[in-house]
């Protein structure tokens, strides 16, 4: 009971001891007066305050969030797309270079053929020759 | 019931409503930060920077209510930063400036000492202090504005209140509190 009273006291002094005290003469005038000089000096920001109060609106900022999105969205696919191009492009001057290869290769060996004919009669001639002779 | 603002975002609000907010709650912000600080510079340059933040972000509070909670809020945070960023000396037991209006009842130089004891501890205690005797703020109301556990609220007005009593116990002697 008396601890109860002693708290009890003790809260009602601080409570006394701390009630609010009055702003000093002139205070809000001069809060005003700061506020006015920031108003007019910073008119940039105020500026940016506007811009920002815009974009803070709801409609705003999802619409923003969605075009960002679909830019996003249209970006990826137009890159894939470039992609899947590029890839189609140095297949088919591959298979063009392959098919020059395999023609490259075709004539060469229908002059080695040629030439080996060629080499086959003048050995069949010469062999014909000596038996003649002989 | 939740007294709205003379307008409802800050872009509306002309400076005569301005200047209204600022006349009701002046000397709830300028007294928090006089009963931190205990220099009465310092709470008006004090005072005067949390009602101009105030100014700059009264498009986000919509009743008179949260601007009294978004005050008490944000000067406590600044008494706190305030004296971290000055590094203001621990009060001594005579700067404590005298009360600007005399005392109703009760004895003036109990209060005065009682002032000084609470400029002179710890800052979170402090600022609860100052938040449960001057602003009559329940300790959950605290607990909700200081992001503190309840138990942390309840914990510091004990020891403080203690803390207090014994101090003032020692200094004057019978004088009992």
């Amino acid at each position: 009971m008396s601890v109860d009273n002693d708290t009890s006291r003790s809260e009602d002094a601080l409570k006394r001891a701390m009630r609010r005290q009055p702003a000093p003469d002139g205070f809000a005038d001069r809060v005003l007066a700061r506020v006015a000089e920031q108003s007019s000096t910073e008119s940039g920001p105020a500026r940016r305050d506007s811009w920002w109060r815009v974009f803070s609106q709801p409609l705003v900022r999802w619409g923003t969030a969605g075009a960002l999105a679909a830019a996003l969205i249209a970006g990826g696919l137009h890159y894939h797309q470039v992609q899947h191009d590029k890839v189609e492009r140095e297949r088919a001057q591959g298979e063009a270079a392959k098919q020059q290869l395999m023609l490259a290769l075709r004539i060469a060996s229908s002059k080695l053929q040629l030439a080996k004919s060629k080499v086959n009669e003048i050995n069949a001639d010469q062999t014909e020759n000596r038996e003649e002779k002989e | 019931m939740a007294e709205p603002l003379p307008a409802e975002n800050a872009a509306d609000i002309a400076e005569p409503d301005f200047a209204e907010i600022v006349r009701r709650h002046q000397a709830m912000v300028y007294s928090i930060a006089l009963h931190f600080l205990a220099d009465r510079s310092a709470a008006e340059e004090l005072a005067q920077d949390v009602l101009l933040q105030l100014h700059a972000n009264l498009a986000s509070l919509k009743s008179d209510d949260h601007v009294k909670f978004w005050l008490r809020k944000v000067t406590g945070h600044r008494c706190i930063d305030f004296k971290r960023r000055r590094g203001l000396p621990q009060v001594a037991l005579d700067d404590v400036p005298e009360c600007a209006v005399p005392a109703k009842d009760g004895d003036p130089l109990l209060s005065r000492r009682l002032r000084q004891l609470v400029a002179s501890l710890p800052e979170k205690p402090r600022l609860v202090v100052i938040l449960r005797y001057q602003e009559d703020m329940a300790a959950e109301e605290i607990s909700n504005m200081l992001a503190m556990p309840v138990a942390t609220v309840k914990s510091h007005l004990q020891r403080s209140l203690a803390m207090l009593r014994e101090k003032m116990t020692r200094t004057l002697g019978e004088v009992k509190i």
